[in-house]
């Protein structure tokens, strides 16, 4: 596996070793092998200890190498990918060795990047880092690659928006990082700056969810990005935390930096892989139905006839359906078939994938289809200029159904919020009745059976990197490192509501299809020299870098919304009334030029970095100016502190990094499309532009303590850090008869302080029995230090004071939830905050026991403290369908909602605990895998579950659940959510 | 670091590095979306600038059917019973009017929004290269006129609260200082007669298209004729809040250039905003269909009016504008005991709900009743009666006044109101504008138990705001 800067770091290592030459050498063979399964390694590399340049080679596809090395008692460097690097003695006879090494479980000889094109292992980085294998984020099935790293980040906080298949997901890293500004991190795939973009579907044209505050896009469950990678393809995800080790990025790095590494062939023989997954799913949680008796009903129903509600009785008794069972009950079979050919030779590699899958949801006609495909090329063209090729196609079909905030009627999880448990759904000679009770005339089973929302996404990534070495000499090389990237999407959305719905016939024009464009194209390159230098004598060497990068990004959005449909059409030419046609494109171009030294002192034990990044964008008000991005930061390393094969590393750095404004907020626009008299005019936009808006700017101080004991078993790091974002780019109401309502301006402060520990051990490892326990805890602490202007309520804060929303003041956290707390003597209500909506903290434990063939995981996660607007809790109590409504509790909520006008019940916190993977499996041995399987190599089984257990005293589904998607404040508002589910999945992947 | 094959790596570095600098698109990207600002300002022309003006004219009518349900709410002509938004009824019904939300603080915003426009259309024009000076004149002078009609509405409903008028300044600089309701008259006068001269020495006609509600009005040379009616109307408003006879005297001068015309069958005869159903465009949501449950007419409003020679038959102008309402039960709120049994017609085409149906901006029955009010204000109240008696007769068809030139003052006033209510009634918040003018607010019917009419509009909290001071401030005093 040649991973793209390995080269980099190869030749560093060359570099450092003065060329000696010796008459009397010899020749030696050896084999190289795993501990953990006796497989041979191919590719590992080997190489004289001390004295490198021509003592080194690569083994061969079988694990078998050959090397010429003086004569005498020499020590050689062994080491290999995902394995922790071994120094053997090799005695004046010895010329047949057997080589084993161990894996590297804690992944502290990972390869991390430093810069744009240099990178250093893992266990010598000046800056926190984390890294997951792919291995890590695919043994337990996930929709996507970002879900699939729940629990698994010291540092990130990931939640998903909702439990439909292909929905979104919302990353948060080192606490809220913004306040208006993109709160998605910056994702980069082989080098290539992917988008992340979430569009809407236009499910809001048929809900009419925030139809007066313009917030109906986001409360689509919009699907991020991320989940049209197939997460099979990729090696390694390194997840760049801290500024200091962002500021590479830039202005667009101050939410994090997730760097995707995806596999890459490897010299030696052709491997094939197949695996097979069929999967089930079922309904996780969800509110409890209330049981009536016809007395509580002829009571919380008065206005209804009493002969009506007897009507329903069964028997003389008000029968209980549970209709969240009834639309979300379905157990659906899920699959995913997966393939990959890989393999090469010294002069070209290559890695082929295919996959297939369709993950079906609880709810019917729900669901998420990927087919993806890729094709990774490695080729040494000449000497010494190599270049690596990545390409993927993907195809990628969500459909999310109708769930969330809904103002129409179409919402299912938000119209059984209003339908009494006697009240019967189910069709009846194929017509479904129209409920007695509920939301705008709904019928959700009806709805279930006929809403369309269909979001299909095509997609092509890819890139090249091209090294040369250009100069080599025994104390001087230099390497040209350039890359360039295409990332090209195009979404195409149906949403229809057929005429013939309950809540689509009493309108004047009944039926709306709404269909939903979206074309994304993201360029960049990027040229990178890197000088390295070491002097004879060993005691010190350094790395210069200097390099400059390009990203051009366009995004384009049409959206066309036709009611009056023709029944049993779906097009938006067959409808009566064309209305609500919208389109947004936006182009945003970055350049950047940087340079960056680093320094290695005392036999590498001291390392200091120092970087600039200077960068100017089209967003910027003044495009001509550059901003700049510094960064420092320093390490140093105790061998041998905690005992033999041990290592302690202090490490502090000191980083700047940006966040861009949003594009079309330097201008102030004329709104064309004005029409009087048949004229069309153009009026001056609503909201000023700011010629002068800066891009936001994160400062941030990190330090921490790694240790590594136990010959690499054991693996430690503590990191404390606080980063400030100042010039927040925020939104002011100026005086209304200045003539504009918004004006962003930059300005403003916040902080947030907070704490990671990670601990690996390895508390058995024997040849038959290995236990491997992780945990790792995260805290941090947000608090707005300071405002231009009083404080504000961001857009889609919630919905009003008597169901809490958020607001952003000064000396509190930027997700602070506030509301009506109580009432004053005079009669006002008390608003005052009720609580925060990030974590106290989290903490996850994983487990990974194998004994022989069978290995067993599991991870839980611990979520402690935070607050969530609880919206479906407060629609229960409003329409006192709550379960408990019959209970003093129950109408006491019921009279917070009705009558005293509090927000406390409906606020609550989302403390849980989940066992998110757990993963049995089983390799056959190789005798059964001969006789059963001929040809094929390896055979593995496994079972694995999802989302298996969720404890947690939060009403209804999630206690992630978030209504208004990806956001940096307004997450946690759950308002009729995708219910959550439990997936398991049986596998079987066959090696050849 | 000072090799030989340093320097040459580091020189090798920085030619690629100026390689890469070169090979970028440029930075200076504009918007696709829309058109923005800078291009109007930076770089008008005669095109773009017509376009400038149709948003104006569009703009213009942005706020007027809220002025009027809201201001006629206030004056008790009408009420909004549709239930949706509770301080539709609850502010200018029971008060107070809240500085925030969606009843007080509105009939403000919008129209600043809308004098922010033609600002910057007046900036643009005397820049533009293709614009000859007297299209350009023209230009000025329409401009200025609609510029005036929004400060209007605005001190209409703000009154003894005064507004700021020097408001085209930078969105991040200081708030405008407010000025009194008499220098506001003052700043609108100045504006009207500025664009008076602008019209005067204007092109043959406007340099864009000018809207249907224009007809007549169309060219600058008649266009000078609304202008010379705002102007009679801002000068008597002015006259009646303080400054008296010299207003009153201007106010008839600015009618002679006026289009008031002593016809019984010129009375609609005016200018008017437009509405339409096309993509773009804004409809007339007050001419509300009989079945519809979200405006009503107060029901009082047919005991008040007078009847005509039978004695049966009430005041033809009551007939012409209310009618029943077809909904069955009445629509009703809770805690409201007007009962929806009205609703206004003064919108419809042909008898039926017409969302293209245009609102009057100013239109000569007014002209007639302002003449009036001027010569009442300065004495003459022989001529006055004349012109009330011929509103009376003409539109009410009604018998002359019993009132002589010898009546009371009191009287001829409320004489004068009677006649601007149902002439202008559901059209230009008058019951409660006069009112206040002529501090009758006590007169008016509260209709509902625990009522309030309220005396005037508050300052909107964001204005308070903008400026560190609490809701409900009030600037011009310092408070």
């Amino acid at each position: 596996m040649y991973r793209w800067f390995n080269g980099v770091f190869l030749f560093a290592f060359l570099a450092l070793a003065p060329t000696v030459l010796r008459a009397q050498d010899r020749e030696v063979r050896g084999v190289v092998s795993r501990s953990d399964n006796s497989e041979p390694i191919s590719d590992a590399y080997v190489g004289l200890v001390g004295v490198a340049g021509r003592f080194t080679t690569r083994t061969n596809g079988v694990g078998r190498f050959t090397i010429t090395i003086p004569a005498g008692q020499q020590r050689l460097a062994v080491r290999a990918i995902g394995l922790l690097k071994k120094e053997v003695p090799v005695g004046p006879q010895e010329n047949d060795l057997t080589i084993i090494l161990n894996p590297d479980v804690f992944k502290i000889e990972e390869l991390v990047v430093t810069g744009q094109a240099t990178g250093t292992e893992r266990r010598a980085a000046a800056t926190s880092t984390a890294i997951v294998s792919g291995e890590d984020i695919t043994g337990t099935p996930a929709g996507s690659i970002d879900r699939a790293l729940q629990g698994k980040i010291a540092g990130a906080n990931i939640q998903t928006n909702s439990g439909a298949p292909g929905g979104g997901v919302q990353v948060a890293i080192r606490g809220s990082n913004t306040i208006t500004g993109a709160s998605d991190p910056l994702i980069v795939v082989d080098g290539v700056i992917i988008s992340n973009a979430s569009l809407p579907t236009g499910l809001f044209t048929a809900t009419r969810s925030g139809a007066a505050t313009g917030t109906g896009p986001f409360q689509d469950d919009q699907a991020n990005r991320l989940v049209d990678l197939n997460p099979a393809d990729i090696a390694s995800i390194e997840i760049l935390k801290s500024a200091a080790a962002s500021s590479t990025y830039g202005s667009k790095a101050a939410n994090g930096v997730v760097l995707i590494t995806t596999r890459r062939g490897r010299s030696g023989r052709t491997k094939v892989n197949v695996t097979q997954r069929l999967g089930v799913a079922e309904l996780l949680r969800g509110p409890g139905t209330r049981v009536f008796d016809t007395t509580a009903a002829f009571s919380v129903f008065s206005s209804l006839d009493k002969d009506v509600i007897r009507s329903f009785e069964v028997n003389g008794v008000l029968p209980t359906y549970d209709h969240l069972k009834e639309i979300a009950g379905s157990k659906p079979l899920s699959y995913e078939t997966l393939a990959d050919v890989s393999g090469g030779n010294d002069n070209t590699k290559f890695f082929l994938s295919g996959s297939v899958k369709q993950d079906n949801g609880i709810i019917v006609r729900t669901g998420a289809g990927r087919q993806t495909l890729r094709t990774n090329l490695d080729q040494k063209i000449a000497d010494k200029l190599t270049l690596n090729f990545s390409n993927s196609f993907s195809r990628t079909v969500t459909e999310t159904g109708f769930t969330n905030n809904d103002n129409s009627g179409a919402g299912l999880t938000y119209a059984i919020a209003y339908i009494p448990g006697f009240i019967p759904l189910t069709p009846v000679n194929g017509v479904f009745p129209q409920p007695a009770i509920t939301y705008l005339g709904a019928n959700p089973l009806q709805t279930e059976a006929l809403m369309i929302n269909t979001e299909t996404v095509t997609r092509y990534i890819g890139g090249a990197t091209l090294r040369w070495q250009a100069l080599t000499s025994s104390i001087n090389s230099l390497q040209i490192v350039g890359s360039a990237g295409a990332d090209f999407f195009s979404q195409d959305a149906q949403v229809v509501a057929p005429p013939d719905l309950y809540w689509q016939a009493s309108r004047a024009t009944p039926g709306v299809a709404t269909q939903s464009n979206g074309t994304s194209r993201q360029l960049n390159w990027n040229i990178n020299a890197i000088n390295d230098y070491s002097p004879a004598g060993n005691s010190w060497r350094s790395s210069t870098s200097l390099g400059a990068q390009y990203e051009d990004r366009f995004l384009s959005q049409n959206r066309v919304t036709a009611s009056g449909l023709i029944p049993g059409q779906t097009h938006i030419d067959q409808a009566a009334v064309l209305g609500g046609q919208f389109q947004n494109d936006i182009t945003e171009r970055t350049f950047a030029g940087y340079a960056q030294e680093e320094l290695y002192f005392f036999k590498e034990r001291l390392n200091l970095n120092a970087g600039l990044r200077a960068e100017r964008s089209s967003v910027f008000g003044n495009s001509d100016k550059f901003y700049l991005y510094p960064k420092v930061s320093a390490r140093y390393t105790f061998p041998g502190l905690l005992g033999n094969g041990s290592e302690v590393k202090l490490r502090a750095a000191y980083g700047q990094t940006g966040n861009q404004p949003l594009f079309g907020q330097k201008f102030t626009v004329l709104r064309g499309g004005v029409n009087i008299g048949g004229n069309v005019g153009t009026t001056v936009g609503a909201a000023s532009g700011s010629p002068d808006i800066r891009p936001e700017r994160k400062r941030e101080v990190e330090g921490g303590v790694d240790a590594t004991f136990w010959h690499g078993r054991g693996s430690l790091q503590v990191t404390v850090y606080r980063n400030t974002e100042s010039d927040l780019l925020l939104p002011r109401t100026p005086a209304p008869s200045l003539g504009y309502s918004q004006v962003f301006l930059n300005g403003g402060s916040q902080r947030n302080v907070g704490q990671e520990v990670f601990l690996g051990v390895t508390p058995v490892q024997s040849r038959d029995f290995t236990w491997i326990f992780e945990t790792s805890f995260t805290r941090n602490r947000n608090k707005v230090l300071s405002l231009p202007f009083p404080g504000f309520r961001p857009v889609g804060a919630g919905f009003g004071l008597a169901f809490g929303e958020f607001f952003i003041e000064p000396g509190k956290p930027a997700q602070q939830i506030i509301g009506q707390t109580g009432i004053n003597p005079d009669g006002t209500f008390i608003v005052s905050t009720i609580g925060d909506a990030a974590p106290d903290f989290k903490w996850s434990f994983g487990n990974n026991l194998s004994y022989k063939n069978l290995t067993l995981y599991a991870l839980w996660d611990w979520q402690y403290g935070g607050w969530a607007q609880n919206q479906t809790l407060s629609l229960y109590d409003c329409n006192q369908l709550a379960p408990d409504g019959n209970t003093p509790e129950g109408q006491a909520r019921a009279d917070a909602c009705l009558s005293t006008g509090l927000a406390t019940p409906f606020v609550q916190r989302t403390t849980f605990l989940k066992l998110r993977e757990v993963n049995l499996g089983y390799q056959l041995p190789k005798k059964v895998v001969k006789t059963l399987f001929g040809g094929a190599e390896t055979v593995r089984l496994s079972l694995a579950a999802r989302n298996l257990l969720i404890f947690t005293n939060y009403f209804g589904y999630d206690p992630e659940s978030s209504n208004f998607g990806q956001q940096a404040i307004v997450r946690n508002i759950d308002l009729g959510p995708y219910p959550p589910s439990r997936t398991f999945f049986f596998n079987i992947a066959v090696g050849f | 670091m000072t090799t030989q094959l340093g320097i040459r790596a580091r020189g090798g570095i920085a030619l690629f590095f100026l390689a890469a600098l070169g090979a970028c698109g440029t930075f200076d990207v504009t918007n696709p979306n829309q058109p923005t600002l800078d291009d109007l300002v930076s770089n008008p022309t005669k095109a773009k600038l017509a376009v400038a003006a149709t948003g104006i004219f569009a703009t213009s009518r942005s706020d007027i059917q809220a002025f009027i349900w809201r201001v006629g709410s206030m004056g008790r002509e009408g009420i909004n019973l549709s239930g949706n938004n509770q301080p539709d009824y609850q502010e200018p019904y029971f008060g107070p009017l809240a500085s925030g939300g969606s009843f007080g603080a509105t009939l403000w915003a919008v129209d600043f929004a809308h004098i922010r426009s033609v600002n910057i259309y007046l900036d643009a024009v005397p820049v533009a290269p293709d614009l000859s000076a007297a299209e350009r004149s023209a230009s000025l002078g329409f401009a200025k006129t609609l510029k005036a009609l929004a400060f209007m509405y605005v001190i209409e409903t703000r009154a003894q609260n005064g507004a700021p008028v020097d408001v085209g300044r930078a969105v991040t600089g200081d708030p405008p200082p407010f000025v009194s309701q008499d220098s506001v008259y003052g700043y609108i006068l100045g504006l009207l007669n500025e664009a008076q001269t602008n019209l005067q020495a204007g092109s043959g006609a406007f340099p864009f298209p000018v809207p249907p509600g224009y007809a007549g009005f169309d060219t600058p040379a008649t266009f000078v004729q609304f202008n010379r009616a705002l102007a009679a109307k801002a000068y008597v408003l002015r006259g009646t809040v303080g400054c008296g006879a010299p207003c009153f005297t201007s106010a008839l001068a600015a009618l002679t250039g006026s289009f008031l015309v002593a016809d019984p069958g010129q009375l609609k005869l005016g200018v008017y905003f437009d509405f339409s159903t096309a993509a773009g465009d804004q409809t007339n949501g007050l001419s509300d269909p009989l079945g519809s449950p979200a405006f009503f007419a107060v029901p009082r409003l047919l005991t008040q009016a007078q009847t005509q020679a039978d004695g049966t038959t009430l005041d033809q102008r009551a007939l012409d504008k209310v009618a029943a309402a077809t909904l069955d039960p009445p629509q009703q709120v809770g805690g409201v005991n007007i009962p929806g049994t009205y609703k206004f017609t003064n919108f419809f085409t042909g008898g039926d709900a017409d969302p293209s149906a245009p609102i009057p901006i100013i239109r000569n029955e007014e002209l007639i009743l302002l003449r009036a009010e001027a010569n009442l204000g300065l004495g003459n109240n022989a001529t006055a009666l004349a012109d009330i008696n011929f509103i009376r007769t003409s539109s009410g068809h009604l018998a002359p006044t019993t009132l002589t030139a010898g009546s009371p003052k009191a009287a001829l006033v409320d004489e004068l109101l009677y006649n601007r209510l149902f002439s202008l009634l559901w059209e230009q918040g008058t019951r409660w504008i006069d009112a206040r003018r002529y501090n009758l607010l006590g007169t008016i019917n509260v209709e509902v138990d625990n009522g309030h009419v309220p005396t005037v509009m508050p300052v909107p909290a964001d204005e308070c705001s903008a400026r560190n001071l609490p809701a409900g401030c009030s600037p011009l005093t310092g408070g």
